[in-house]
Parts: C-alpha cells; structure tokens; sequence
C-alpha cells in the first residue's frame, strides 16, 4: 500500500504532496531529499528506509517521483511499475515532463492522483479509463506549433537522432486533439537495444536483443489499429525453422489491450489504442541473431623501443552496404599513467581523445557505412609501462546508433487504422537500433 | 515577486475565495492548494473554501475536497460543516459526484464524520455503478483504520466479502485488497475465507482485471494453501499465463504464487518440470527492466536461485555484466554467477570473472577476485584453472588485486591442502606489497602452515615481528600462531623468533585474546611439545563449499516474500518493522501438514532479527579448531564457535597434561628460554635446566586464579570495589584509549571512549595535533556497523588545531545507520578528514552503550518471555572474584540500564531476574545468581531470538578470557 506520493524537483522543491493514509507527516519529504543526495554511486538507491517508512522512487524529467510506504508486504517492483506509469500519464496529459510544467498543471496532477490511487490501492493508470473522470484541462508550458520541429525524439530511446519525423507530437498534451482538432497523427517505433560481447579472440560470446514496438496515438476517432508483423515471425527457441530468412524472438509480452485472434494465423496485432503513449509490445532475443554482430574490432597492442604503448584497431562494420551507423564512440580504456596521446585516423571526420579523468581514449565516428573498414594508430606515452600494463587496456566498448534497422528482422508489414481515417492523417514508421552494451574485450 | 504571484497573501485569497464568478473562486481555491503543496499553512481559509462545496462544477468541487482532505484532521469541527454536502452528493445522480463524495468521506479522518458516513456508505456498496462500488469498497478499508468496531457493528465487512462475487472485476479486486488489508489487523478472523470456492472466484476475475487488480489477486492467493497437489497444479496452470503479462509486478507477484504452490507438487510430476521451464524466461525478461527495477529483480532471483538453482541454471548468460550497469547491478549478478556455476558453465564463468578483475572500479574488481576463489572451492574440477587466473592477476601488481588474490588462495589451499603449494614462491614475492590485515593474515598464515617448504621462513616471518605493536590484531594472532608452527617444524633455527613472538604477546601487548593466546602456547611449549605438536599442527576442519547461503528457514520465509521489501533487504518483515502492526511470519505451505499458512502474530516487541546465523560451515567445537581456524574462516561465514566455559575447561586439560613426557625436542635443544614475569601473572621463573621443556617453566600452580585476574579487573571497573555500597553511580564509562597513533595519521592523534549520557550515545574523542603545522577542516564518518551507528551531526571542531594542541570533541551518535555485521561484533570502522588526508582506524565500543533505558520488561511480559525460551537459547557464565552483594550489584548494573525485574531468595542464594534492550530492539533476559560469601556469580543469558544468544556466546568465546567491558555486560 502507498501512504504518500510525491513529487520533487531537483533541487529538492515541493511540486506536488498527497497524503494517502495519514501515516506520516510532510516533514519526510525533505527526509527523503537528504537521503537521495545523500546516496553514493555504489549504493542502491531503490528502497530506502526510514524508520518504519520505505521510500522507493523514480527519476523521469529530471524530477523525483516517490512513494513511502510502511506496510512490510508492499512491492517495491509495484511501486516503481506505478511510479513510470504515473510519471507517463503525466507527460501525456501535460505534453512533457519538467519541474515547469508540473507546476503549471498541479491541479490537474493531484485529479489524476486521486483517480489513479486510492487509500494507497493503486487502481489504474490507463488513459482511456481515466479521460472518463478527468476535468481540468492542462496547461501547456509553451504554446505549440504544427510547425515545431523539435523535440521529435523516438518514444523511449534515448538516442542523439532529434530530427526523425516532422511533427510536434512529442511535446503536445493528449486532450489537446480532442478540441483543437489538430492534425491526426500516429508514430510507430521500432526500438531495438543490443547488448553483446565479442571475446578477445572473435567469437561472439553474448548478443542479446531487447525490442519494443510503441505508438503513439493522437487520432480521436481511431478505434481499431492493426498492425501487421512480418509474415515469418516465430516466438520460441524450440521452433523449427526452414532455410528462409525467418524473423524469430525467444520472448515476447503484449499489451493488456492488445488482441492476439489473428497473431498466429496472420501476424497481426490487433488493438484500440489509447490516446497517448503505449507499449504495444515487448521482445527479446539472446545468442541466435539472424545476422553477425554489426562490429567486429581486430587490434593489434605492442610496446614500441621507446617505452610507448602501440595500439592499431581496425574496425570493422559489417552491416549491409546500404545501412550505415551513426554516432559512433569506441571507448579503449588505458593503463594508469597514460600521459598523452598520438593519433592516426583513417579519415578525417574521425576524432580522438584522451580522456585522463576516466583513463580511457574516446574514438568518434559520426558515421560508419555498412562494409567499410576504418582503422587507427594510438601512440600513447605510458609512464611506468610494465608487462602487466597491458592486461589494463580494453574491453573496447562501443556505442552507435542504426537508424532505420533492427537487429531482429522485425518489420511492420502494414498499419491499418479503422474507420478509415478522414484526412489529413499521419502515419509515421520508424525503426532504430542502438547499444546497450557493446563490449569486444581485447 | 514571483512567490508573491503564485501564492499571494491570505487575506488576497480570501477575498477571492468569495467572489460571485465562478472562474475566480477556481482559481482561488488552485492558488490555496498551491500554498498548501509547498507548506504553507492555508487552514485559516477553511470556511471559505468549504463554502465554494456546493458547486456543480466537478472540477471545483474535487479542488475543495483535495483542500478538506487535507485540513479536515485539523479542524474537525470545521469539518462537519461539510458533512451534509457530503451525505447529499452522495445521492447525486452523477456516479461520478457519488463516487468522489464516498472517496473523500472517507478520507477526513476525524472520528465524529464516521457516524455520518454509514448509511451513504451502505447504499454505495450496493450501488448500480460498478465505479461507485468499487470506490466504497476502499472506504471501507479506511473506515475501519478509524473505527474498526463501527465497521463490524454495521456489517460492513459481510458486504466486502460479497463483493467478492462481484460482477465487475475492479469491484473484486478492490474488495479483496481491502478484506486483506483488515484480516491483518485480525490474524485469527476468518475474514478472507479462502476455500476453492471463492479461489475460483479470484481466478476467474484475475483474468479480467487491470493489471493493478491482478497484483492484489494474486498476493491474496499467495496466501492461500491448497488442500492437495491436484488443487495445486490447477492453481498453478490459471496463473501461469500471468507470466508473460507486459507489466514486471504481475509477473512478480505470479512468481511468488508458483515458487510457493510449487512446493506441493510432487517432483517427478511431469506438470513440474514444465513449470520450471516456465518460470525461466519471465525472470530473464525481468533485466531487461531500468536499473532499479533490475536490482529489484535480481535480489528477487537471488533467493530463488538458492531455493530452486534448476529453474535457472541454463542462463548463467543473462547475469553477465554490461559494462553501464551501475555498480549496485554488477554486485548483484556477480552473486547469482557464483550461486549458478557449475562444472557444466565453469569455463564461461571464469573467463567472465577473469574480464571483470581488470575493471576499473575497485570494489566489483575485489568482488570479482574473490568470486574466482569461491569458483575454486565450489567446483573442485576448475580449481586449477581459478588458482592459474589468480597467478595471473598477482602478476598485474596492481595492488588490491594481489590482496584480494591471496585471501582467496588461502581458501583454496584449506580446501586443497598439498596441491597447489607450487605457487607460494609467487605468493612471497608479493609479501611487501600487503597493506591490508586481512591480505597479511594471509599470507602469514600460509608461509606458517607451509613452513617447511618455504626456505626462508623464518626471515620473512621475523620481518612481520618487527612492526608488531602496530599490525591490527588479527595479523599479530596469525603471526604468533605461524612462528608457533615454524617452530615446530624446524625447531633448532627458530627458538630466538619464538621466544620474542611469545614475549610480544605475552608482556608487552594489552590486547587479552593476543596474551592469552600467547600463554596457551607457552605452556603447551613448555609442558609437552609433543601434545603441542598435536595441537598446533593438527589437521584441519575442511572448509565447505558453498559460503553466504541464507539459512534456509530463513530463505522459506523470503520466499514467501517475493515481490515484497523483505525480498529486497533480505530481512524478514520482523527485522524491520516495529510497534503493534502484526507481523505474520509466513511458511510455504508444503512444510507444515496442516494446512494452516499463517502463525500468530509476533509480538512487535521482541521483533529485530537482523542477521541470520548462517549454518553451513562446519562448527568448529573443538579447542583446537577454534585456536587455529578462528581468524581464518571466510569473514562471511561463522559457526557457532565454543561457549566459553568449554573452552576454559579445554585449556585447563592441557595445561594440566603430562608434565614430564618432553621428548624429542628436548635434546635438539640446548639453550633455555627464559619465561617472562607479567606483572598479574604469577611468577614461573626458569630453572637452571638447559632443556627446553624445563626452560618453558613448570605450569603454574595458581593457574586458575591467575585465568580469572583479568575477569576481576573487568570487575573492578563494573562494581567499583571503593564505593561498592548501593548507590547509582552512573553508567560504566570506560577510559579513553589511542585509536588512532600520530604515527599513522600525519601527526595526528586521536584517542576516544563512549559513553551513553541521558540516552544518547557519544564518541568523546580527544585530538591532539602533533604535527608541525595547523590542521582543520575536520569532518567524520562511520563505516556501514553491526548496530547502524551513525553520527548524528557533524564533528564540532570550530577552531583550528594548533601543533601540540588538543582538542576534546564529543559526537552524538545516532543508531539509524545502515547496518552491517562486522566481526567483532562491535568494531567500528572510522574515517576521519582533516585539511592533510583522510585517515581510518577501527575501535570497539562497549555493547553496554547500547542498552537502552527502556529495556526494563514487564513482569508478566518477563516471566512469559522466560518460558518461552528453549534452552537452546540459554548460555551460562561465571562471573569470577566480585564482591558485592545482590542489591550493591543490582544498582550498580541499572546505571548501566540493566534492569532488575524481579529478586528471589533461594538457600541464602539471591537470583536477580533481570532485562535489558538493545538499540536494534533485541531483548536480552538474565538471571544473576549471588549465593552469600560466594565471590563467583553465575549468570545465566537468554533471548527470544536464538541469533541474540548466538551473538553473545560468539563475543564471549571469541574473547574467552578477556577483561573486555563487553564480556562483563555480556555475562550479565
């Protein structure tokens, strides 16, 4: 059971309090900042206890999201579930998350608190039940324009690509469609994280995927949404497959709205979306992708006569030659009492530093086409270089994003929305793969 | 300005409140809950926002009730001013004005609104609106934490349990939340009868509630236990497909229904080995999650895997680190790697451990070494392979990789003796890098258990001894144990090393445990070195394979938890909840027969068990284990070692042993050795022998008087002989000692004592600059402790510290620190800056500091606790050579808040019932013998929690004969 929830800036300042079952006073609230900014690196900062209170928290936006509770049989795993999903309805009823546009629509975040919980049961957070009770009318933090081009980021991925699609759907509140009758629009997204590790002699020890399809509705009169999956896609280890190129995932968790009748005779994912942000669907993927890992690393690390440090990499990218990735940064951490660096890059939009506070050279490369090779010579200047100096240099970890590809194969065949949607309306389909954790040990 | 916009003046929003526009008077009443959200105090305004009630503007009206809710508790006879608007909503014909008048009814949580919440709240339960009722389903459930009797005199709990059966899913589910919420307060009512009936029930609105719904569902049916395995499996099939639901708390709380029902199905049904299949791939989907969520999940997966290591035992893979999962993360899957490997995954186990101890953070590094060594001693078949990587690491130099290393090696040759001994030449190469005790212990314990075939070892030996006073004791016992075994083993070269180590000890240390230690061998030496080669040299224990397991009733109990915050702490619920809120300790099912799940409630009182006695290595009951193994089992695991008297009767066998039988090592010796004469200690001068067995000195005749002497002077200190007449004399507070010598610390000295002064703890510390320059900026801190010692303000050193200044600072101490078992018991860890570097020293505090001053128990409650206790529990002790009688000692020992609850008189011997309470909230009782004329006192120990007791005897028989503080608190 929930006793409080609240919200706090960054700085510690009150944006919202709600009391749910009179168990403790306020003055825990600036209990719990001392001990947030109390809190080191190593130590878990999910639950913390103060007397006979637990406060499990959040961070979206910048903001501190937090509920106490004092009943032993409580679930920290429900309250953080609660916490995202509380924080998500905020962004779609506000349009974004930030310490200004929670003040701004304070009413409106206590209206829903009070729908969404109940004497510490939660009771619900989906949209579509709560747009029956709601009554204040947001606020938005700054007046919007079809034209706005920014802040069009993929839904969930945290990566550098901002100008994907030209739309202001990101930051625009979700009832504001219902009466301003604006554009009619819909984002689809494709999200893949990958996390592999390639050990020091090629083989690919690890390569995971974890995907998600999400969508993002702002069309009032959608009712039904169906969203074709290749036709080939198969759930399960132990399926056979024949020689085709078949698209298949170990795990795979839907929506609670989602209707799976034509799932296995057709693939087809049939729902009536909420207006706003939802999750359609979840998978993942470990050890058996359909194509090799997009990196390969061949390094090469000597000790030269003159007490330096040698390290030649060769990069090798091996997707399609029509894909590139973009944004790429290879990190090689160096032994302790690397001094300074001297470079060779294969090209000139390359770039590389030393970055002595976190003992590591930063390799850059905005972008890498498909089956291209780069390479480059580090000279560094180690003071103390021993044998065992070596033994500090790697894993290599790389970070990059793939735009308009998944690792999976997974592909949206079609999306058809039903009634017929007058015009104008958008559909927008968008695919990214990026890392997680991308590790070649050397 | 801006503060002035957002929230302007009382008298401002007042006038607004009453304007006759609708929109003003909204606005207003936003402006007040603004104030209010910030901390403002609004509640003046209370009639002028409750007359903006009556308004047919929803959005309106949910701002004003947000406002009651608040301030109604504070003005509750403002508050029934609202009532009758309340009473009249709740007929509205809007449900959704019913529904919000019911909820925030509900919440004014002043008494005299309960009676007209009633009738309003009897017609909402059985309204036509599905949202209507479930929102007074809730009410319920708050009415009743302000009037329980109301409710159950108005048959409100009746209509709950037959919205069971509710036609809407969120009706049930609510309801269920609700009875389950109040069957707390109510262990023994029947109020949630859950029979197959009302089982079905659940299931069948499990599958169309919202996912929140399902959560209270499926904890509800967690506590159900199934009449037999059929019932079971057909549980366990309706909720299995919970198991891929998108959000991770249904799958978690469906978790904890199977692992529990789980229990019951016979295991060589087919339907459970598709279980276990089953239960694997939500689990991995769960580190898909965001950090937290991970961490969560894998304290979660940590239990289950000691419970069910199968389930996962084909994704070692997945608890692999990433290189950006934070720390808290990467200590977790480390864990669950080492609980997971096994002969089949070992390879890609090491290869993993081997990438991770190149790292960079320094703590996931050590974790990682060790965990290598752990690998070693669990899967016998790749102990090579660990023991090469460890070689390997040495190499690196890099300094807390070779410390860690050689703690482990050192597990390894226990569990492997005479089977890796190749690598010690590497292991010494490294002796001058070893700056941590635990990593010197080490290595000196295996150049001592090895010395035969180490050439030199008697100089790398004797170059510990010259910086003896200033090793931590840990170190200073493993050496004199080590030169006591060199010696043995090569007797003619080491008799110089052994005389000055044993002096060391013996005369010019005032360390107890390290001089009585000193004697034991001495006399041993000196009575028969054949028993002493026996003794010393003899083989042993092996250490087990698996270390930090939770002890199992304990990880049933967890089990029983998942989900919960006892999963994440891996405490039971007792350890951290306090006061009258009952505490059910739960039980799988499939270990208890009748059918019964929940046990009465504990009582909240003797609640507190933070640590659980892991039983898995071997206890070493045996004087000579305990001697030689003491300081060496892993610091993780300990044994329940010997109670003390055992152990003194022990020594007393040996040294009461075959005088004469001085074989052998005699004639290989020709110098004598001349025997120290400590000050307490009865002189044992040197004969004119040349032998060595005569040289060590006959044993002593007064040998028994001479074992209690620092007993007495202990005793001195409690009963203060001088003024030993009945009068409180304040709590005991030990002198002030060096902790930390100016010449580890820059010149900087710190000596300190505690004392606890009107409840509060305090470090009193004196710091003396002895330094050539000025020293400031001085701040504290604590290392996580056994008892969650924290200071409780910042260090008050306002002023510079001059050189050959000092400076008294006395520290309040709080006891809400994170806790830690630390060994001993009430080792501190300290961290003390100034403006010149950070210095740590580690001190002990007298555990009589933590006794409470409300630690006196009620008699009834006394006598009740008394019985209850097994003997199990129950330790006895001598208290030797005290000449006080009952009442003087009485008095004395209430200072120290141990109180005296009840006094019998049996045969002229007074027995003195007596309680004392712990910070942590353990009780500890007593019984205190005094017989007249009787200088010795017994004492018998007892506490609810067998741990406590496991506490106890394991500070006392570590210290056996110490004149420790903590021995005469803990002995009474």
């Amino acid at each position: 059971m929930i006793s409080q929830v609240f919200i706090l800036s960054s700085q510690g300042d009150h944006l919202i309090y709600k009391d749910f079952r009179g168990e403790a006073g306020s003055d825990v609230v600036s209990v719990f900042y001392e001990k947030v900014t109390a809190l080191t690196g190593d130590q878990p900062p999910v639950v913390m206890s103060h007397g006979d209170l637990h406060f499990v928290h959040v961070r979206q936006g910048g903001l501190y999201w937090v509920a106490t509770t004092t009943s032993p049989g409580s679930s920290p795993f429900t309250i953080i579930e609660f916490l995202n999903r509380f924080s998500a309805l905020v962004k779609d009823y506000c349009g974004s998350l930030s310490e200004k546009s929670v003040q701004m629509n304070f009413a409106l975040i206590y209206e829903l608190l009070d729908e969404v919980v109940d004497y510490g049961y939660i009771q619900t957070t989906s949209s579509d039940v709560l747009k029956n009770f709601i009554q204040t009318e947001a606020v938005s933090s700054k007046p919007f324009s079809l034209f706005d081009l920014s802040n069009v980021g993929f839904f969930g991925a945290e990566t550098q690509q901002s100008k994907v699609a030209p739309s202001s759907a990101a930051s625009r509140p979700i009832q504001s469609s219902r009466e301003q009758g604006g554009r009619s629009e819909i984002f689809l997204d494709v999200i893949e994280r990958m996390s592999v590790v390639i050990g020091s002699k090629g083989v690919v020890l690890k390569a995971d995927v974890e995907g998600e399809v999400r969508v993002k509705c702002f069309m009032p009169s959608c009712s039904e949404m169906r969203i074709g999956l290749n036709e080939e896609f198969s759930i399960g280890k132990s399926q056979l497959r024949g020689y085709g190129a078949a698209v298949r995932v170990d795990e795979c968790r839907f929506h609670q709205n989602v209707h799976l009748d034509e799932f296995h005779s057709n693939r087809v994912l049939r729902l009536c979306p909420s207006q706003g942000e939802q999750t359609v669907m979840q998978y993942q993927l470990s050890d058996d992708l359909p194509s090799a890992p997009p990196f390969r690393l061949f390094p090469t690390i000597e000790r030269d006569s003159g007490g330096r440090l040698l390290m030649y990499l060769k990069l090798r990218c091996d997707l399609p030659s029509k894909s590139a990735a973009i944004n790429v940064c290879a990190t090689i951490p160096v032994p302790k009492g690397s001094v300074s660096l001297s470079q060779e890059l294969s090209s000139p939009d390359q770039s590389a530093e030393l970055k002595l506070q976190n003992r590591a050279i930063d390799w850059k490369i905005p972008r890498f086409i498909g089956g291209t090779q780069l390479s480059a010579l580090f000279k560094l200047e180690v003071s103390g270089l021993s044998p065992s100096s070596l033994m500090e240099v790697g894993p290599v970890v790389l970070v990059f994003e793939l735009p308009q590809l998944t690792v999976s194969g997974l592909q949206i065949r079609f999306l058809r929305l039903s009634p017929v949607q007058p015009a104008p309306s958008q559909r927008w389909i968008r695919y990214v793969t990026h890392s997680d954790s991308y590790i070649l040990r050397l | 300005t801006t503060d002035n916009q957002n929230h302007p003046p009382i008298f401002e929003l007042k006038a607004e409140l009453n304007s006759d526009k609708k929109e003003k008077k909204k606005e207003a009443v936003k402006k007040v809950i603004a104030s209010m959200t910030v901390g403002k105090d609004v509640s003046a305004l209370f009639p002028d926002v409750v007359n903006c009630m009556q308004t047919d503007n929803l959005e309106l009206k949910k701002l004003v009730y947000l406002y009651l809710m608040n301030y109604a508790k504070s003005q509750p006879d403002m508050a029934i001013m609202a009532v009758n608007t309340f009473v009249k909503d709740c007929e509205d014909p809007n449900p959704l004005i019913r529904a919000l008048a019911v909820r925030t009814m509900g919440c004014i949580r002043v008494d005299k609104i309960t009676e007209y919440l009633c009738e309003p709240l009897r017609k909402c339960l059985k309204d036509e609106d599905p949202y209507v009722r479930k929102t007074a389903a809730v009410c319920v459930a708050k009415l009743h934490d302000i009037n329980a009797q109301l409710v159950e005199d108005q048959g409100f709990l009746d209509t709950l349990k037959d919205l069971i059966s509710d036609s809407n899913p969120m009706v049930v589910a609510n309801a269920v939340a609700a009875l389950s919420e109040i069957a707390e307060s109510h262990p023994n009512s029947n109020l949630l009868d859950l029979n197959p009936q009302t089982i079905n029930k659940l299931l069948t609105a499990l599958n169309e509630c919202t996912e929140w719904g399902q959560i209270f569902i499926l904890d509800c049916l967690a506590n159900y236990t199934p009449r037999d395995d059929r019932e079971s499996q057909s549980i366990c099939e309706r909720v299995t497909p919970r198991l891929s639901h998108a959000n991770s708390a249904v799958v978690l709380s469906a978790v904890k229904v199977l692992m529990k029902f789980m229990e019951m199905l016979p295991k060589d049904l087919d339907y459970y080995g598709t279980l276990l299949k089953k239960l694997a791939p939500p689990l991995v989907t769960l580190l898909s999650a965001e950090p937290e969520l991970q961490y969560v999940a894998l304290r979660n997966i940590n239990l289950i895997v000691q419970r069910r290591p199968e389930i996962l035992k084909h994704e070692m893979k997945v608890f692999f680190v990433k290189y950006n999962d934070p720390i808290y993360v990467k200590l977790e899957k480390l864990d669950i790697m080492i609980r997971l490997a096994s002969q089949a995954n070992i390879a890609q186990v090491l290869a993993e451990l081997k990438e991770y101890a190149t790292e960079v953070d320094v703590d996931f590094v050590r974790k990682a070494v060790r965990a290598i060594g752990r690998c070693a001693i669990k899967v016998e078949q790749s102990a090579e392979r660990c023991v090469s990587t460890l070689l390997d690491l040495i190499q690196t130099k890099v300094n807390y990789v070779v410390q860690e290393a050689i703690v482990v090696i050192k597990d390894i040759f226990r569990k492997y003796p005479n089977k890796y001994e190749s690598v010690i030449a590497t292991l010494c190469e490294n002796l001058d890098s070893l700056d941590e005790p635990e990593a010197r212990a080490a290595m000196i314990w295996i150049v001592g258990e090895y010395a035969e075939r180490i050439d030199n070892a008697d100089e790398l030996l004797e170059s510990f001894l010259e910086g003896f006073h200033d090793e931590s004791t840990q170190v200073q016992l493993q050496l004199l144990t080590a030169i006591v075994k060199l010696f043995l083993k090569k007797p003619t070269e080491t008799q110089e090393l052994v005389q000055q180590v044993l002096s060391l000890a013996t005369q010019d240390s005032d360390n107890p445990d390290l001089r009585d230690r000193g004697y034991i061998y001495w006399r041993l030496l000196s009575t028969d070195p054949v028993a002493a080669k026996e003794v010393v040299l003899a083989e042993k224990p092996l250490i087990s394979e698996e270390t930090d397991l939770i002890e199992p009733t304990l990880l049933e109990e967890l089990i029983c938890h998942i989900g919960t915050l006892a999963s994440v702490y891996h405490k039971p619920p007792s350890a951290f909840v306090e006061g009258s809120r009952g505490v059910q300790h739960k039980r799988i099912p499939g270990n208890l027969g009748s059918g019964e799940s929940v046990e009465s409630p504990d009582n909240g009182s003797a609640a507190g068990v933070t640590e659980a006695p892991p039983a898995v290595i071997p206890s070493q009951g045996d004087l000579l284990g305990d001697l030689l193994n003491l300081d060496l089992t892993p610091p993780t695991t300990t044994g329940p070692p010997p109670i003390s008297s055992g152990m003194q009767m022990g020594a007393m066998d040996l040294l009461g042993g075959g005088l004469d039988s001085l074989v052998g090592l005699r004639h290989n010796t020709e110098r004598s050795f001349r025997s120290p004469s400590p000050p307490d200690y009865s002189p044992t001068e040197v004969g004119p022998g040349g032998h060595m067995g005569a040289g060590f000195g006959a044993p002593p005749a007064v040998m028994p008087a001479s074992f209690n002497a620092p007993v007495s002077v202990g005793l001195d200190d409690l009963f203060d002989l001088g003024g030993g007449v009945g009068m409180p004399m304040g709590a005991f507070n030990p002198p002030k000692t060096v902790w930390l010598p100016a010449m580890k610390a820059k010149g900087l000295e710190i000596s300190g004592t505690f004392v606890r002064r009107a409840g509060v703890i305090q470090m009193e510390m004196n710091l003396t600059n002895k330094a050539m320059s000025v020293m400031t900026d001085f701040a504290i801190q604590f290392n996580r402790n056994s008892f969650g010692l924290a200071s409780a303000g910042p260090l008050q050193i306002l002023t510079p510290l001059s050189p050959n200044q000092s400076i008294e600072a006395a520290l309040p101490l709080s006891t809400v620190g994170p806790v830690m078992k630390m060994e001993p018991l009430n080792n501190l860890q300290v961290a003390v800056k100034n403006n010149i570097d950070v210095f740590y020293f580690s001190c002990q505090y007298p555990i009589s500091m933590l006794f409470v001053e409300d630690g006196k128990m009620e008699r009834q409650v006394f006598l009740a606790t008394w019985k209850d206790i097994p003997n199990d529990n129950e330790s006895q002790f001598q208290i030797k050579d005290c000449h006080l009688n009952s009442d003087a000692a009485s008095n004395k020992l209430q200072s120290s808040n141990i109180f005296t609850i009840a006094k019998r008189t049996v045969e002229g011997q007074d027995m003195l019932y007596q309680s004392m309470k712990l910070t942590n909230g353990i009780w500890v009782l007593a019984e205190l013998r005094v017989q007249a004329g009787n200088p010795n006192y017994t004492t018998i120990l007892k506490s609810k929690q067998r741990i406590t007791s496991l506490i106890i005897i394991h500070t006392v028989s570590e210290r056996p004969f110490c004149t420790n503080w903590n021995l005469i608190c803990y002995i009474l």
